[in-house]
């Protein structure tokens, strides 16, 4: 039963490193008298992905059993005479093995050694090149196509940029969006977003999830074109609307929140 | 329990980490809910700074995709990192500061949001903040390849190659979120390859790592074929970043990178299919049966699974009209981090007794824990797609329905159909906070009064 699952394991680590079935077999049983452990042992952590050294501890070593021969007596001088020839032929023996295990060892090494170098080489090339492509690359291309356009960039004053930051701190990009798509579906929705120079803090504004309505025509649509309603519903939601939950800023001191609205008021204006 | 403030090798730094991360999980499972609670009770909820959505939205990306990433991170490299390449770690006094450091820097990005939440915007992603992760996944980085450069295995096994393929990724991600922006398309750019490197490229191969260990060593079981593992960690490497472009569909982004990103979502099938045969295969091969914590990483590869299938059939030109920029895009990020968090258990509850030397007990109170995890990822995962496909729907009808010069007047519709879903949301957040603190007592229980067993020594001969 034993001898069945280690030629199992031979066999499945002899396809896993692409080797000679005999190969593995001889590089386990040296690796087996290396490290201390039992050629099934190794054969497992080999096949289990996972270092020989590292389990080598772990497996609770089993005893061996001793079998006692009965033994004819012989004259003591020719005892000694076969003792020392068995001894002499073992040494002989042993020598050539292990000469054998190393060599196969060194063999099953340089076969499948898979460098460490190339590995970290490929990954680092992957980076790099999924860097490029896809960041670098598409980003000086937009950034040359809006270079070259008539109308290219967004102006704004300082009271927006104030109020676009405090807009950005309250995350409200993480439910409102200001990014129409040129879809079908987004055209009702308002103004198409147009690739233009802005501020860092507007472009970081434009939201990925659209969970509110879309923010970027809200100052020429009623009621939020008004700077009063805009103040009594960003104080206190529930004034005016207690069925859909908006947060209520009225933790905002007076400045921000006025920062707030000035810059709401901005979204939509027209800057073709 | 003994647990060294200052480890001396893999298996103490593991030990740490092994407590850690349910403790990163509870705190964000907490905010998570807090989070989804928000859209329930907004109106008895009082008026602050901290019970506000778009703050707590913020911490819960911050505690689930850095602090219980960086955890599961730092848990996989102080374990299966040095297992994989059969030597002890090279300059592990660093390694183990700098996996620290990991953890810590996550762990700061919260707070300083939390306590500083007026300059948290200045603090975060601009400035000090970002420098320091960069220099602490840089050190990572640096050790991680001096490690591999210094193995002691003739073969790379699999679960090293997706560890340093997670560092790497994670480490251009942070590259990318200092980039400046300029014009409006830049935004598209650095979250579209923010979440492609981070979320998708990290977070799944951190579960990788830990699958390719789970289905072989604890079972005993024969890796089927190391060329198909192969196939997964290149096919996974090269196609996932630029699958996130797609969701931006109509934007300002580039047109052929929208295009691109949509094919190359569809080869996805690849390697999700080499990594599942090679996966049911290397199961059928099992010497010993699946017992406790390890029947959730089949759980989680059905999980990831389905994610990585949606993320495919969200890619047909006329789905993304529909799918694009609504909740959906959230269904990715919740799968992976939930194929993760269930991998990450399961790897937890293994390692206590090799590590503590003390045995699990798989008693009801782990049952509950099981199947408190298993149903909330994946009814998370069934709500939150019908909330992105409804949402999308309802958002034409809404936004059609109102008068143009009237703002949000088609609201109500939209909100009308999907507020049923935030409150679902609401419910299985709450199922996944009492699933995490059971599995924190859980551990704790196992680490302090399990029975005592042989306790893995970890030897290595560097020489």
């Amino acid at each position: 039963m034993r001898r069945t699952q280690v030629s199992d394991l031979v066999n499945k680590v002899a396809e896993l490193l692409n080797a000679p079935v005999d190969l593995v077999q001889r590089s386990a049983e040296a690796r087996a008298q290396a490290s201390g452990n039992s050629v099934e042992e190794v054969l497992s952590s080999w096949a289990g992905g996972e270092s020989v050294a590292a389990s080598a501890a772990s497996a609770p070593k089993e005893e061996a059993t001793v079998e006692e021969a009965p033994k004819e007596e012989a004259p003591a001088a020719e005892v000694v005479e076969e003792v020392i020839e068995e001894v002499v032929e073992e040494v002989v023996e042993e020598t050539e093995t292990q000469e054998v295990i190393e060599e196969v060892v060194e063999e099953v090494v340089e076969l499948k050694n898979e460098s460490a170098l190339s590995f970290i080489s490929g990954v680092l090339l992957v980076g790099l090149f999924t860097f490029l492509f896809a960041f670098v690359i598409p980003k000086n291309q937009a950034t040359d196509i809006v270079s070259d356009s008539l109308n290219n960039s967004v102006s704004a004053s300082n009271e927006v940029i104030k109020g676009a930051e405090v807009y950005a701190e309250l995350n409200c990009q993480s439910c409102h969006t200001q990014n129409v798509r040129t879809l079908i579906p987004d055209t009702q929705n308002g103004k198409v977003l147009k690739n233009k120079f802005a501020n860092e803090t507007l472009i970081n504004n434009v939201g990925n999830i659209r969970l509110g309505p879309d923010l970027s025509t809200s100052a020429t649509r009623e009621p939020t074109n008004n700077s009063q309603w805009l103040t009594r519903y960003l104080s206190d939601s529930t004034s005016v609307n207690r069925d859909i939950p908006h947060p209520s800023y009225d933790f905002l001191d007076d400045d921000d929140l006025e920062y707030l609205v000035t810059y709401l008021l901005s979204l939509g204006e027209s800057n073709e | 329990m003994k647990i060294k403030l200052f480890p001396k090798n893999e298996q103490e730094l593991s030990k740490l980490f092994v407590l850690i991360f349910p403790l990163t999980l509870l705190l964000s499972l907490t905010i998570s809910f807090l989070k989804n609670a928000y859209f329930t009770f907004a109106n008895l909820l009082p008026n602050n700074s901290v019970f506000n959505y778009g703050f707590l939205d913020r911490l819960d990306t911050q505690a689930a995709l850095g602090l219980v990433f960086g955890a599961s991170l730092c848990l996989s490299f102080s374990y299966l990192f040095s297992k994989s390449l059969g030597r002890s770690m090279v300059l592990f006094p660093i390694v183990f500061l700098t996996l620290l450091g990991v953890v810590g820097t996550e762990f700061l990005d919260i707070l300083v949001n939390f306590f500083f939440q007026n300059t948290a915007y200045d603090l975060g992603n601009s400035s000090l903040l970002i420098l320091l992760k960069i220099l602490v996944v840089f050190g990572l980085f640096g050790l991680a390849t001096l490690n591999l450069l210094a193995k002691k295995e003739a073969s790379i096994f699999a679960s090293a190659q997706f560890i340093y393929g997670a560092v790497v990724f994670y480490l251009i991600s942070l590259f990318i979120v200092r980039a400046e922006l300029n014009v409006f398309s830049d935004i598209f750019l650095v979250n579209s390859l923010y979440t492609g490197t981070h979320i998708y490229v990290g977070v799944a191969f951190i579960y990788m790592a830990i699958v390719h260990f789970l289905m072989t060593r604890p079972l005993q079981a024969v890796l089927f074929n190391k060329t198909l593992s192969s196939i997964t960690f290149w096919g996974f490497l090269f196609l996932l970043p630029w699958t996130n472009f797609k969701y931006y569909y109509g934007s300002v982004l580039p047109n052929w990178i929208e295009n691109i990103s949509i094919y190359l979502s569809m080869s996805l099938v690849v390697p999700l299919l080499a990594f599942l045969v090679n996966y049911i295969k290397t199961i059928q091969s099992k010497e010993v049966d699946a017992e406790g914590s390890l029947n959730l990483l089949n759980f989680s590869v059905i999980l990831f699974s389905i994610t990585t299938i949606f993320h495919m059939i969200s890619s047909f030109e006329n789905l993304l009209p529909i799918l694009g920029i609504t909740n959906f895009v959230n269904v990715i990020t919740y799968g992976l981090i939930g194929s993760l968090v269930l991998a990450t258990i399961s790897l937890s509850y293994y390692l206590i007794p090799k590590l503590y030397g003390r045995e699990v007990n798989y008693s009801r109170l782990e049952d509950i824990t099981f199947f408190g995890f298993k149903i909330s990822y994946l009814l998370l995962l069934i709500n939150n797609t019908v909330l992105g496909v409804n949402s999308g729907y309802s958002w034409n009808a809404g936004a059609n329905a109102g008068s143009p010069t009237i703002y949000g007047e088609g609201y109500g519709i939209v909100w009308s159909l999907i507020s049923f879903n935030f409150s679902v949301n609401t419910f299985i957040s709450l199922l996944l906070l009492g699933s995490g603190f059971l599995y924190l007592i859980s551990v704790l229980r196992a680490i302090s009064s399990g029975s005592i067993t042989t306790v893995e020594e970890m030897v290595y001969s560097n020489d």
